[in-house]
């Protein structure tokens, strides 16, 4: 699984750099994501520009990470395709996850 | 009107396998908005995942029959495999909508969504278990 972390102040921008977040890697991707957070980082940007496609064992996995962030930690994803957004809509999810058009604006937030 | 010749599909019952079958199945999906195709693409990979994970979990040798056809006015697919499946009752039951509450994090559902998306994308699904052989069927039309 392709990530790459920039830190920009004490935020951490996490690219995934795979087509797909999908049941094949949804495992990896949580804890990958899990082991920041416990190494510190409670403040994470998840660029996800280059995700063409996320099924449901994708989403659980964003919400595994942001219930492990917890209320004093800060999630937001940026760049999120139309086919990511896709089962946010369908599962409603959008009205959770806090979503921005780019990374600019994520960090900003 | 004309219609294509049905992709089908024999495939290990593996998660890698799954999104392969998945990329196949909608490649057969050119009349769809990019919004729906991702909508397709997404319901098609659930219940794929559903039976490698549940059906079969993970048994190796295990295999998925799939059949799609594209025609004038939907796309029609049937999933066959023969794992252990689940009672048509419980499909039946499950709910066409992710249902939580927005404002409890902890409470949200991390996994259980597959069902509800794939009653919410498809037009009209069914769902029978025979003689050993669970089937999934399902009709999508091209525009809403």
């Amino acid at each position: 699984m392709l990530m790459e972390d920039v830190l920009e102040g004490d935020c951490l921008i996490v690219s995934l750099n795979e087509k797909r977040l999908d049941a094949v890697i949804a495992a990896n991707f949580r804890e990958a994501l899990v082991a920041r957070i416990d190494q510190g980082q409670r403040n994470i940007v998840l660029d996800m520009s280059h995700v063409s496609f996320m099924d449901s064992s994708g989403l659980g996995a964003v919400v595994y990470v942001l219930k492990h962030i917890g209320h004093d930690g800060r999630l937001r994803i940026c760049g999120v395709t139309p086919g990511v957004m896709a089962v946010l809509k369908l599962t409603r999810m959008d009205r959770v996850l806090k979503t921005f058009e780019t990374r600019e604006a994520a960090i900003a937030a | 009107m004309s219609t294509s010749e049905p992709l089908r599909l024999t495939v290990p019952a593996t998660l890698l396998d799954a999104r392969a079958a998945t990329e196949r199945v909608v490649s057969l999906c050119d009349r769809f908005n990019t919004e729906d195709r991702a909508d397709y693409a997404t319901a098609v990979m659930e219940w794929l995942v559903n039976v490698v994970k549940h059906s079969y979990s993970h048994a190796p040798g295990a295999q998925i029959k799939i059949c799609a056809l594209a025609g004038p006015e939907a796309i029609e697919l049937m999933v066959e495999d023969t794992g252990r499946g689940m009672a048509p009752w419980q499909f039946d039951a499950a709910p066409a909508e992710v249902r939580f509450d927005p404002t409890d994090v902890y409470k949200l559902p991390e996994s259980g969504m597959g069902l509800a998306i794939i009653k919410s994308v498809m037009d009209s699904v069914r769902y029978d278990s025979h003689s050993g052989v669970n089937r999934l069927t399902a009709v999508r039309r091209w525009q809403r």
